[in-house]
């Protein structure tokens, strides 16, 4: 992490940190800060956070690999987040999440060569009347088909 | 601020939201820029919280409330006005609110709708809740997918804040509230709401042990009070309209309507306010359109997936909270998952066991261990490589997990199989090749 | 008082109380593995389900409290199924490692198991694999596949010694306890964590793979390392006929006392015991001309005698000197102080101790010594024994081999040559032994009985742990021998043939030891 980066960060979490009654609060909404800064929080950012927030970085490690959300290895340009559960499911969801692996030529959990996509599956996004969903990075996508997964795939560089 | 990026028109969304009627919460979702305060504002927005500043005693609010018999809709249906009234007056310490966002219970997306149509409604109940009980900071638990959502909530509370509805001396009462806003981060387990607390304090969400209460001992140890967020926006219709009319909309011991979120083999998926004991084949086949392709209903799983599975025989039920418990299910959030007859049972029951399997916090032994065993033993069905005994295995399985957990995910697990085991046994036997 | 009724039986409770813990009052065990008394409930292990009259479903005994007249039911079939239940998962996900796991023979699970499981496991998935050799702390190792998930180690880590050094990683049965990158569990206080793990989880290195706990023998004992007198469990192999016993003692564990080490004893205590059996002096000999002749204790009691007449005949008492240290008891601190100085009219007393060194701010103190504080309650304002003032002494009785352990064992050795007699009792071969003329073996606090008096002031008896292989005895008796050699007093000690005899008398005289 650059010096400038890390000066930056820690004014951050000194604002978030005070919308809180403790500062330990902040966790959650700092590893989200500094993921989107990073790309992934690796143990050099637990270290970080840890000092920042005055706490032992096995603490922070036990938040991290408690939340799916909190990534431990970056990951590509465009994360592709597909809805497995129950309603994207009985829509067709399995059988699309097949094409994205065919047309990408990659499995769940693994990154594109050009390091563009990384294809993960995950759990209710909350977008069930919009079956079959995947978010891509923070953006919902609804009534997926072969088409449309083409052309969102398409707009993304 | 579009959620859905290019999917339908703003045209057709007002058209289809014109054709329900009685709604009490999305009455206003067709009008453009109700998330914005001007609009909300005129549409007579903030009314309710001048009126229950102003006019009424804290414990005039918490009286109406539970005079209005409203009941939790985040799953669990605990009356809010008697959770309100367990937080006690008396004690040295600050009260929070935590307003439950963590919408995730698979098929329920009634609170996205809410918070992204009409962010005000929400604060404005808010603002009402914190006022009767005495709380003056409050937190947004959301989500941590909502990423959209959390914006708009945070831009609605920078309004609010602009204009006098929020901060200090709300309205030049004496009366102030703060509210932050939380982005979860992919754990269901988090909408369970101890676990909610503790990943507020910035911990893993591990469900802590009941009794204390939050009420008593909640988020730092001080008095909570934890509302789903259509809770909450029920509070300002309530306040304006009284109790008595809130009974009106739904049912005496079941007051207000319920916004059900139909998703699945449906042919129109999405949110339906009605009012509670509207009848379950009513909402699917004169509301949300029937089935899918002209497809044969197989089974509805109606308060969703926590809730037992219902059969076709069995959609003739009021959807409200005691029937369904009279049923063997739960009304739980609302959230309706429509099967049609083409679908396999075992990847329903796939799907489920995989979920809860996922979510498991890992804390207490039958949940950590028991939920992964029964995923092991579907997935080996679903390979073709089951074995006689096995539906067998997984029914004592979820029996050794109903009611011995820490917290209620071990039942949420549980039940739902128990009943898809119980209610589709041949369906699923049949994937057993036998010796 | 309230009272509540555990499968029928009535048992007075105090406010406050668990279940649980009324139940262990009253003898009723309900099977635990998360819960620890040191603790704040967990409940996470569900194993504590008991039935209460009332209530619909099975609660747990650990965190549910008391009230007047409540009823439960530790045997229902309920109860019973439930634990089978909460045992079955917990064996599914276990490897079947009790062939080469520590813990076989004190391990929750098997106990259990044997006592209300039974079962054939159904079992046909695949176990997750996980790391079984995990290196968690200096002398710890973690088996992830055996672990339960109890928690009780990241508790201890956050609780007692605040060091917050792990955490439980991952989900669901991802779940696992782990440390920050390879930062080893590092405090004085780590090996409490394999004593508390329930299973064989998490095991010490200092004990994997030695031995088998059902050869050990187990006895209670002081720890003698620092002032504390932390409570201990000493596990030593006695022997059998065919089996070579490779060592004696293999493990210290700690024994619960609320006043005085609650559940705890430091690592420096626990792994301490290497001076129970290393370097002991075993053989009583005379260094006569060069070389060594073994004799027997009457033997020098006679020489030892004879010299001390001499002296006294001669009104050269002066010329006698005595160095004590303060890891003797109670009883034989009095002894010597009402045999040399008040029977004998004595006066050249000296203290040899080992040196101080860093207390830790808890359990250990800087006093490396078991009895300081039993010294200064008997009396004795001792000086430090300085090696110029041992001139001009024709007998010198040394208790303890810690003058060796002070600066400038040349010059003592210069000293010691020009006295003419010289009596070392000594548990440890050291330098000294080459500087004496009698070498007389003693035992170690844990082969000794007596009583021992902690920085506290807390008076602390105790009995032998361990049996003393050595050719001496204990000091207590080797002062009584010395005393009727002497004919000090005869009334008075003769009648005092074991520790406690003296005690009593100690507690007569001195009001401290009355408390």
């Amino acid at each position: 992490m650059s010096p400038e980066l890390s000066a930056v960060l820690r004014r951050k979490i000194d604002e978030i940190a005070a919308r809180y009654p403790k500062r330990e609060a902040a966790l959650l909404p700092i590893l989200h800060l500094v993921q989107r800064e990073v790309g992934f929080i690796s143990s050099d950012e637990e270290r970080f956070v840890a000092q920042a927030l005055g706490l032992k970085p096995i603490k922070v490690r036990e938040v991290v690999t408690f939340y799916t959300m909190l990534l431990r290895r970056p990951v590509g340009k465009y994360h592709l987040q597909v809805c497995s559960n129950l309603s994207c499911s009985l829509l067709g969801a399995g059988p699309l999440l097949d094409y994205l692996k065919q047309k990408l030529g990659i499995e769940v959990g693994e990154t594109t060569a050009d390091g563009r996509f990384t294809l993960s599956t995950v759990e209710c996004l909350g977008g069930c009347e919009q079956a079959p969903c995947m978010m891509v990075n923070s953006d919902y996508h609804g009534f997926l088909d072969r088409d449309k997964i083409d052309r969102i795939l398409e707009g993304l560089v | 601020m579009a959620f859905w990026t290019g999917t339908r028109s703003t045209g057709s969304w007002k058209a289809w939201y014109r054709t329900l009627n009685e709604k009490v919460l999305t009455r206003h979702f067709g009008v453009e820029g109700l998330h914005r305060i001007d609009i909300y504002l005129k549409y007579g927005g903030y009314g309710a919280a001048e009126k229950a500043l102003k006019k009424m005693t804290p414990s005039e609010v918490l009286e109406e409330v539970k005079k209005a018999n409203l009941r939790g809709r985040g799953g669990a249906g605990f009356p809010a006005g008697v959770k309100w009234g367990f937080v006690p007056q008396n004690i040295p310490k600050p009260r929070y609110l935590c307003v439950n966002a963590d919408e995730g219970e698979p098929g329920t997306f009634k609170d996205r709708y809410l918070m992204s149509h009409n962010p005000h409604l929400l604060l404005e109940g808010a603002i009402i809740a914190s006022y009767a009980v005495g709380i003056h900071s409050a937190f947004i638990y959301i989500h941590g997918e909502y990423e959209a959502i959390a914006l708009r909530l945070e831009e609605a509370i920078g309004e609010a804040l602009g204009k006098g509805y929020l901060g200090e001396k709300i309205l030049g009462t004496e009366f102030g509230l703060n509210v932050v806003v939380h982005r979860g981060a992919g754990a269901y387990i988090c909408g369970e709401e101890t676990a909610l607390l503790e990943s507020l304090e910035g911990k893993r969400g591990h469900p802590r042990l009941k009794p204390p209460f939050p009420a008593s001992v909640g988020l730092f140890g001080c008095p909570t009070v934890i509302n789903n967020v259509e809770t909450l926006s029920n509070i300002p219709f309530i306040i304006q309209n009284g109790a008595e009319w809130f009974i009106r909309q739904g049912l005496p011991k079941d007051g207000g309507t319920r916004i059900f979120g139909v998703s699945g083999q449906v042919s129109k998926p999405g949110i339906y306010e009605l009012p509670l004991g509207t009848r379950l084949r009513s909402i699917i086949f004169d509301h949300a359109g029937g089935m899918k392709d002209g497809k044969k209903l197989k089974a509805v799983i109606p308060g969703g997936m926590s809730a037992p599975i219902l059969t076709a025989d069995e959609i003739d039920l009021p959807m409200d909270f005691d029937s369904l418990v009279g049923a063997g299910s739960m009304l739980g959030s609302a959230a309706i998952i429509v099967i049609d007859e083409e679908t396999s049972i075992l990847d329903v029951l796939e799907a489920v066991a995989k979920f809860y399997s996922h979510e498991s916090c890992g804390q207490c032994t039958p949940c950590r261990i028991g939920t992964s065993w029964i995923n092991k033993i579907v997935r080996r069905l679903a390979a073709g490589q089951g074995e006689p005994g096995d539906i067998d295995t997984i029914v004592r399985l979820a029996s050794n997990i109903k009611g011995k957990t820490l917290c209620p995910l071990g039942d949420a697990a549980a039940l739902p199989i128990l009943s898809i085991c119980q209610k589709f046994r041949s369906e699923l036997e049949r994937y057993i090749p036998h010796a | 008082m309230p009272k509540i009724f555990i499968d029928g039986q009535a048992i007075e409770v105090e406010a406050g109380w668990t279940v649980l813990k009324a139940a262990e009052a009253a003898g009723v065990h309900i099977p635990h593995l998360c819960y620890h008394p040191a603790f704040a409930p967990e409940g996470s292990c569900r194993m504590c389900l008991v039935e209460i009259e009332g209530l619909p479903k099975l609660e747990l005994a650990c965190s549910t409290t008391v009230k007047d007249g409540l009823k439960v039911n530790t045997q229902s079939p309920k109860v019973v199924e439930a634990r089978k239940a909460v045992l079955e998962f917990l064996l599914a996900e276990h490897p079947l490692d009790c062939p080469i796991c520590d813990q076989a023979g004190e391990c929750k699970l098997q106990d259990y198991f044997e006592e209300y499981g039974l079962f054939r496991s159904q079992f046909k998935e695949t176990k997750e694999k996980r790391e079984k050799k995990l290196r968690l702390g200096r002398n710890l190792i973690l088996d992830r596949e055996r672990c339960i998930l109890c928690t009780r180690c990241v508790r201890f880590l956050n609780e007692i010694t605040k060091t917050k050094d792990a955490g439980v990683l991952n989900r669901g049965l991802r779940s696992e306890i782990g440390i920050f990158e390879s930062e080893l569990i590092d405090n004085n206080y780590s090996g409490n964590l394999a004593q508390i793990c329930p299973v064989g989880a998490i095991t010490d290195l200092d004990f994997r793979f030695k031995t088998r706990v059902w050869l050990l023998e187990s006895r209670e004992s002081i720890c003698g390392l620092c002032s504390r007198g932390c409570n201990i469990t000493i596990d030593s192999h006695p022997g059998h006929p065919r089996i070579p016993r490779v060592r004696r003692v293999y493990r210290i564990r700690a024994r619960e006392n609320p006043d005085v080490n609650s559940y705890w004893i430091c690592d420096y205590g626990r792994y301490g015991y290497a001076s129970l059996d290393e370097n002991r002096e075993d053989q009583l000999v005379w260094r006569k001309d060069g070389r060594l002749t073994r004799l027997s204790w009457d033997r020098v009691v006679q020489i030892l005698g004879q010299k001390v007449k001499s002296l006294t005949f001669h009104r050269r008492t002066d010329r006698i000197g005595i160095v004590l240290n303060s890891n003797l008891t109670n009883e034989e601190l009095f002894l010597a102080d009402r045999i040399f100085r008040k029977g004998l009219g004595l006066h050249k007393f000296w203290l040899a101790d080992p040196p101080q060194e860093k207390g830790d701010g808890w359990l250990l103190t800087p006093e490396r010594t078991a009895n300081r504080r039993g010294l200064q309650e008997i009396g004795w304002p001792l000086p430090a024994a300085e090696p110029r003032e041992l001139l001009g002494l024709d007998l010198l009785l040394i208790f303890g081999p810690y003058l060796a352990s002070g600066p400038g064992l040349a010059d003592l050795k210069s000293v010691l040559d020009k006295v003419e007699t010289k009596a070392l009792f000594t548990s440890h071969v050291s330098g000294l032994d080459g500087l004496v003329d009698f070498i007389i073996p003693v035992p170690v606090i844990a082969e000794k009985g007596g009583s021992l008096t902690n920085v506290d002031g807390r008076v602390q008896t105790f009995a032998p742990a361990l049996g003393f292989e050595g050719e001496g005895l204990p000091e207590w008796r080797a002062l009584l021998d010395l005393a009727r050699e002497l004919r000090v007093d005869s009334k008075y000690f003769w009648p005092m043939d074991t520790p406690r005899a003296v005690f009593l008398a100690l507690q007569r005289e001195i009001p401290f030891f009355r408390r």
